[in-house]
């Protein structure tokens, strides 16, 4: 079985090389932002000493890189639907949570390869060093992030019926995601309604953990991380958790495969 | 090697599949005829259990289909009308990876995937991404892959779909070699009458139905009929070809 998560995984990276495009935004949209955001909102930015916009908003860019790296990566099991190769890996003789762990394993890998290639260039930008600790802590919240990210976009996967529809993936998924989660403003500034909308959103615990590590100067001045580090990690934990047993009975359910047969069986 | 008891399968309301009772044998080449719509497909995916029966029960090399399907599964290849390729990955890149899913370990299965490559004449094309393989290649590819890890049991459901005559003369000689060199049971699904006609035996099924089952000569003889296109006319007052496009079921939609 371990052989099996392996194959799940070493694919989805396999793919991830082969899709250049998709190496080539991912890397450049959170600069995208550093520099076009950054320089429009750094003039309306009144933060405490040393902490200017951009450098304000590296945590949550970090963010943004997991969540389209592992959350998109997750939402590509919909596209294996299509290929056949969910078929494929409901045949092998692997048990079906083995599945949606590869599926969300190969999240976490993409997630953490791209947020890592990216914070070697974005934190240097930002002029942001790190402690052993704080790297530490960074990359704990950047695995444990794209874990929980995957897991629910796997859940997501296993619901809808194509990707055609992007767009609105983007609008009722993504985009929520990335607002509510206090990557661009202080989760603890939004109304309630929302901030409550924002604590549904695995991603307001990662890049709450992220701004912990990277930071903590500016904690005191109430810029860092909101919640506690412990809380953070296992608000996580319980949406890789859930996300991983709502996802496996989903991927499998007879009616994935049934109605991918039927049209065949017509045709 | 695959038997059946009082099979059943509903869609909602459409009974898809019911009281199929079968037994295919060790190496035996096993027909399973009947136009679209007649039930084919469910019935192999329940033997591969990828669908739970609503009725009856199943066992796959002695395993049950329900109770023990990871079993099942191990001993089982499938080839499913549409291909299950990672078309962005290259045709040694699919192998290796369903090697990995059948934990094959490294060495066995590189050497295996050498004899199928060569086996199936797709040694050229080892590092072509699949996309680019013609219809022919493509389905040579998910053989090769169906067949691996050796299954005791191969499924090949309508394999010959959607391939050129060049294409399907080939993809027969490999059905050929293979069930040769390794006895394996093949269970194959067609609406093609002349497919049906090399195997040991046939089984007829029509709207969920078994209605015939036996050798192809036995299945004439019993019918008066000359081809196995007459028996199914027999057996159902309804030509094949018109049943096929008749038989639509309401499948189930969503």
């Amino acid at each position: 079985m371990a052989r099996a998560v392996w194959g799940i995984v070493a694919r989805e990276f396999l793919r991830f090389l082969r899709q250049r495009g998709r190496l080539v935004s991912s890397l450049a949209r959170p600069f995208v932002w550093f520099v076009f955001a950054g320089a429009g909102f750094r003039a309306l930015f009144a933060g405490p000493p040393g902490l200017d916009y951009p450098r304000y908003m590296a945590p949550g860019l970090l963010g943004m890189v997991v969540l389209f790296g592992a959350f998109l990566a997750a939402l590509s099991t919909v596209t294996d639907r299509d290929a056949g190769v969910l078929r494929l890996l409901l045949v092998a003789p692997v048990p079906r949570g083995a599945i949606a762990v590869g599926k969300a394993l190969g999240a976490t890998l993409l997630g953490t390869v791209q947020a890592l290639a990216v914070a070697l260039i974005l934190l240097p930008a930002a002029r942001l060093s790190l402690t052993p600790g704080g790297a530490a802590l960074a990359l704990s919240a950047v695995v444990l992030t794209s874990l929980a990210a995957g897991a629910v976009g796997l859940v997501l996967a296993a619901t809808i019926r194509s990707i055609e529809n992007f767009a609105g993936v983007m609008n009722f998924a993504i985009f929520p995601m990335l607002f509510l989660c206090g990557a661009f403003y202080p989760v603890r500034n939004l109304a309630a309604p929302l901030r409550a909308l924002a604590y549904l959103n695995p991603m307001a615990y990662g890049v709450d953990l992220l701004k912990h590590a990277l930071l903590a100067p500016w904690s005191a001045a109430g810029y860092g991380g909101e919640l506690t580090v412990g809380f953070d990690f296992a608000a996580l934990a319980v949406f890789a958790g859930l996300g991983l047993a709502a996802a496996t009975p989903l991927l499998a359910r007879e009616g994935g495969v049934t109605r991918a047969a039927f049209p065949g069986e017509r045709r | 090697m695959i038997e059946a008891r009082g099979l059943g399968k509903d869609f909602g309301a459409v009974r898809a599949l019911d009281g199929l009772d079968l037994d295919v044998g060790e190496a035996e080449f096993f027909g399973f005829l009947g136009p679209n719509g007649a039930g084919k497909t469910t019935a192999v995916h329940i033997f591969a259990t990828l669908l739970a029966p609503t009725r009856g029960s199943a066992r796959i090399a002695g395993h049950d289909v329900v109770r023990e399907s990871l079993a099942v599964r191990r001993s089982i290849g499938l080839v499913f009308q549409e291909p299950t390729l990672d078309r962005d990955l290259t045709v040694e890149e699919n192998l290796r990876f369903a090697a990995r899913l059948w934990d094959l370990s490294g060495p066995s299965a590189a050497a295996r995937i050498d004899e199928l490559l060569g086996q199936f004449g797709l040694a050229q094309r080892r590092d072509s991404p699949v996309r680019s393989l013609s219809g022919g290649m493509r389905r040579a590819a998910d053989i090769a892959r169906g067949v691996l890890h050796r299954p005791r049991v191969l499924f090949l459901d309508e394999p010959t779909a959607g391939l050129d005559p060049r294409a399907r003369r080939a993809l027969w000689q490999f059905i050929r070699d293979l069930r040769a060199a390794s006895g394996m049971t093949v269970f194959l699904t067609t609406h093609y009458v002349e497919e049906a006609e090399p195997c040991d035996r046939v089984a007829v099924l029509d709207r969920g139905h078994l209605v015939a089952q036996g050798t192809p000569a036995e299945l004439k003889r019993a019918a008066g009929a000359g081809s196995l296109e007459e028996v199914f006319l027999a057996r159902t007052g309804r030509p094949l070809a018109v049943a096929d496009a008749a038989a639509v079921p309401p499948g189930p939609e969503r």
